[in-house]
């Protein structure tokens, strides 16, 4: 029982060996089980439950899960903090016309092939603006997160998810997607007793690399300092993508090039990706975040303001302070830090919390270094490590089709992340 | 004076070269670390015009109070009309000729 997660529960992955797949399979199939195609954000969802990334989940809620989440933020048990509903949903016409039924065991296809068991243990539907209202404080459709669950179908399934086939992860991505097991047992190897969470959808600048210093040094306290013991963990969220957004490629292999140009070393930074896509729900969003990464085996975790959050929904320490309230319900300790800038006196990147030079102060932000790529201009390096722009031009035209950022061609033809192949 | 929420053109040594040219270089101001930039303002009226028309762009509200990622052709028309005017003060000019 070493591999303890969230909720104080050991994590086990829900995946078939290969052969135990196949045979289950042709049973499934032999008794005409039904069968379901789903979608792309399901299927990374299926990946997570089964890995162990959403430890104490061993599948969709069921009502009383997504109620419990709602109204308690805890799961049904009424213990285990849990912020945002993890659903399956689906028509009322699919669920028609497939004949899914309380106790049906389904087969959950991707793009045609095999990829899991669905044992249908509860069917049931939501008031969609009182969980908008509740997860997300607005019910406003703005709010990408409200969106999403209004664009929901109609029914919602709950129920254990088995996992018949592994994912193909795909190149760039494959030395950084690790499951929560295979994260843990990188860790130890490193012997790092102590991690600090970096969560990014960014391509880094040099605000972004203090940040992950600053927690570094914040997370490595009182710890004795003769043999590197402490690690970043930057783990890149892949998931749905918005025209203008880096390109997935660009974030995971800037954040890698920190370390192998060294600025980090091995002994201290390790760059990783987990599927999700963002909900931009702020403060429930960050306690989901403590709960995701304390299963992939983080102490730490790094907040700084309005984390993620969406235009001005939250304020900017909310999620600070909805932590706080559950601090002693979950098993990772934030470091929030102050916001890193460039002060032209000091001559360095240095903390508001740190510099007086208020007047003199040079802000940026992951927008403004943006708008300075999308104008062709090299940013200086003390704002944009060289190595970083290098990767970013050569990720553009090796995978962004001439862009760094999200585009239409590249929404239509990029790789995917992962593939699910045929279960042979 | 009224607050203003400039559009921020990131100078490369092309536009140097150019704003150089037509002796308007003292317009640039250093922003980030030496990294040069031509300010042009727009007020309130004008900054919301601006995001309605190129819904891309992202008005930087939390730190630099600054339009942000407008596309570079864009950037492009606005640069060559400071160029052309020999003043910054033409977002009126720019929000008629992209509305013809």
């Amino acid at each position: 029982m070493e591999n303890i997660g969230h909720g104080g529960k050991e994590i086990v992955e829900r995946v078939l060996p290969k052969d135990t797949a196949i045979k289950r399979l042709g049973e499934l199939k032999a008794t005409k089980a039904k069968v379901l195609d789903i979608r792309a954000q399901i299927a990374t969802e299926v990946i997570d439950i089964a890995y162990g990334f959403f430890t104490p989940l061993e599948g969709f809620m069921t009502k009383a899960d997504v109620d419990a989440v709602c109204d308690r933020m805890t799961l049904a048990d009424g213990k285990t903090v849990w912020s945002i509903p993890i659903v399956f949903d689906i028509s009322d016409k699919e669920l028609k016309e497939k004949g899914i039924q309380k106790d049906d065991t389904v087969i959950l296809t991707y793009t045609g092939n095999p990829l899991a068991i669905f044992d249908v243990t509860d069917i049931f539907t939501i008031d969609k603006k009182d969980v908008a209202m509740k997860v997300y404080g607005t019910t406003e459709e703005k709010h990408p997160g409200v969106k999403r669950t209004y664009n929901y179908q109609d029914k919602f399934l709950g129920g254990k998810i088995t996992l018949l086939n592994p994912p193909k992860i795909n190149e760039p991505y494959t030395p950084f997607w690790l499951t929560p097991l295979q994260m843990r047992k990188r860790f130890k190897e490193k012997g790092w007793i102590r991690i600090v969470n970096h969560q990014t959808r960014n391509v880094p600048h040099t605000g972004h690399e203090w940040l992950c210093k600053g927690a570094w040094l914040q997370t490595y306290g009182e710890l004795p300092i003769e043999k590197p013991i402490v690690g970043v963990l930057v783990n890149a969220i892949i998931g749905e993508k918005r025209p203008g957004d880096y390109i997935d490629e660009a974030i995971i292999l800037t954040h890698d090039r920190l370390r192998t140009a060294g600025y980090f070393g091995e002994h201290n930074h390790m760059t990783s990706c987990t599927f999700w896509d963002m909900r931009y729900a702020g403060p429930r969003e960050a306690i989901f975040h403590a709960c995701l990464r304390t299963n992939l085996g983080c102490t730490h975790h790094m907040y700084g303001r309005d984390h993620a959050g969406v235009g001005s929904y939250y304020g900017p320490y909310d999620a600070h302070h909805l932590l706080a309230s559950v601090q002693d319900k979950i098993n990772i300790t934030p470091t929030y830090s102050m916001n890193w800038l460039y002060c032209p006196h000091c001559g360095e990147i240095t903390n508001e919390g740190i510099c007086d030079h208020k007047k003199e102060w040079q802000k940026f932000s992951g927008t403004v270094v943006r708008s300075i790529i999308i104008d062709g201009v090299k940013p200086p390096r003390l704002i944009y490590r060289p190595e970083v722009f290098d990767v970013i031009m050569e990720t553009a035209e090796k995978y962004g089709f001439g862009s760094a950022f999200v585009t239409e061609s590249y929404l239509k033809k990029r790789t995917p992340v992962f593939t699910i192949e045929p279960l042979k | 004076m009224a607050e203003t929420y400039p559009i921020n053109i990131w100078i490369n040594e092309e536009r140097l070269a150019k704003l150089q040219k037509a002796g308007l270089d003292r317009l640039t101001q250093e922003m980030l670390a030496g990294l040069k930039v031509l300010r042009v303002p727009t007020n309130e009226k004008q900054r919301d015009e601006i995001l309605k028309i190129y819904p891309m762009a992202k008005y930087d509200s939390a730190t630099t109070k600054t339009i942000e990622l407008l596309p570079k052709a864009v950037k492009d028309k606005i640069f060559d009309m400071v160029v052309d005017k020999k003043k910054v003060d033409i977002m009126d000019d720019f929000i008629k000729s992209v509305k013809k």
